[in-house]
């Protein structure tokens, strides 16, 4: 197993490759390097908090959506089409209008990862990013998959649950209302419902996307979510009650 | 076939209560006719072999612990039937357990409650379901790999399992 972390985005990325073949090390670090371009890029591009990047022309009105360069495009139209999956419980708006993408962009930095690794010929890996994760193969000859935590969020020392991530489940992401993610704002008609919601699905845009729904949303969203979607549930409430669809609890980590 | 899978029944509570529910059961033994509590310490190891039905012992239920206070008899043990303990609010939702007394022994306990406080989440639970700790974290905890949590910023990241869960990943 080789580790490589690296700064981006305001956050950690965590990359975990289990391939043991002979010249792993070497594609590794080539690889890994590419990678952090890619990072690079995604956040001049959509980081809000850089004076320079070509979201932050589009919320100054120096740059017309229109006139924006197609991967910006691109991400839009993806956002706005989250929007209405959710029923508007996602959405790529802050309240004051201005477009902000963050709530995608980590994912399809993670995705974008995880097909860097699968085109360099990795077969065995796992792509962190702050928390949100997405797994390929096995971590180890001796497990099926990847064991993965949940932290809880009242204990943040402590974990909730342990997963194992399958080829059909890959990818786990955890959304939570005390955390520092400026993306997720909740409706006036929702309360506090849950401190914090994890969702495992088949790729990881959507799961973040939904956590970060079930957490703006609150239960209402989260009956919406499990009825429409093909996805696994843990949600905690402020008093620390679980509540968790049946998917979930066939991955648990036995 | 019958008290075998009563059997089952009763232990698969008794493990939970004994996990996770220790707030609950001592609340529910306080709950119990005075004659009882004695009995409660080889409660659980009993299971069914006594050959209690959950059909016949449900039907001497009893709607609130005070009912079932007052009706068993004070010295001689508990009256065979199916008591139901206190509601206890635990960080897991709230939870009451019922324990069925056979031959002056408690029999079985059983979870009849464990819910969010909203009980719009009983209506929606073929979708989520209330779950206790123990249901979802097990041994297999020591081989994690990854730790899926809320955003860690860049120095939160340093005090974070994950950081940890790194640096071992370079020696191991």
């Amino acid at each position: 197993m080789s580790v490589h972390t690296f700064d981006t985005m305001g956050t950690m990325v965590s990359i975990r490759i289990a391939d043991t073949e002979e010249g792993v090390p070497r594609q590794s670090i080539a690889a890994i390097n590419e990678i952090e371009h890619e990072c690079a890029r995604l956040n001049e591009t959509f980081s809000l908090y850089l004076k320079d990047s070509e979201i932050s022309q589009i919320a100054r009105g120096e740059l017309a959506l229109a006139d924006s360069s197609e991967l910006m495009r691109t991400e839009y139209a993806r956002a706005l089409d989250w929007r209405e999956k959710t029923d508007g419980a996602f959405t790529p708006h802050r309240p004051d209008g201005v477009i902000d993408l963050s709530g995608t962009i980590k994912a399809v930095a993670i995705d974008t990862a995880a097909q860097t690794l699968i085109g360099s010929g990795f077969r065995n890996f796992s792509v962190n990013v702050g928390g949100d994760l997405t797994t390929f193969g096995n971590q180890s000859s001796e497990e099926t998959g990847w064991i993965t935590g949940i932290l809880d969020p009242l204990d943040r020392s402590s974990l909730l649950a342990a997963l194992r991530l399958t080829p059909d489940f890959p990818a786990v992401a955890t959304s939570g209302s005390a955390e520092r993610g400026e993306h997720i704002w909740l409706r006036p008609e929702t309360t506090k419902a849950f401190v914090q919601a994890s969702v495992i699905a088949s790729d990881i845009i959507t799961a973040d996307v939904l956590a970060t729904a079930i957490i703006s949303g609150g239960q209402a969203t989260l009956d919406q979510i499990t009825q429409n979607f093909a996805v696994a549930v843990m949600t905690v409430a402020p008093d620390g009650a679980l509540q968790a669809n049946a998917k979930f609890q066939e991955l648990v980590a036995r | 076939m019958r008290s075998g899978s009563a059997f089952m029944a009763g232990l698969g509570s008794a493990a939970i209560i004994a996990i996770g529910w220790q707030a609950g059961v001592g609340t529910l033994t306080s709950a119990l006719p005075q004659s009882g509590a004695s009995a409660s310490g080889t409660s659980n190891a009993a299971g069914s072999s006594s050959g209690t039905s959950s059909s016949s012992s449900s039907s001497a239920s009893t709607d609130t612990s005070s009912q079932a206070a007052t009706t068993a008899p004070a010295a001689s043990g508990a009256a065979d039937g199916t008591y139901d303990g206190s509601v206890v609010n635990t960080r897991f939702g709230t939870v009451q357990v019922q324990a069925v007394i056979s031959g002056g022994k408690i029999t079985d306990v059983i979870a009849v409650k464990l819910t969010d406080a909203d009980r719009k989440s009983v209506a929606i639970s073929q979708q989520v379901a209330p779950m206790v700790r123990s249901e979802v974290l097990t041994a297999q905890s020591a081989k994690v790999a990854n730790i899926s949590g809320g955003t860690y910023t860049t120095q939160a990241y340093l005090q974070s399992l994950q950081s940890a869960l790194d640096a071992a990943g370079f020696t191991g």
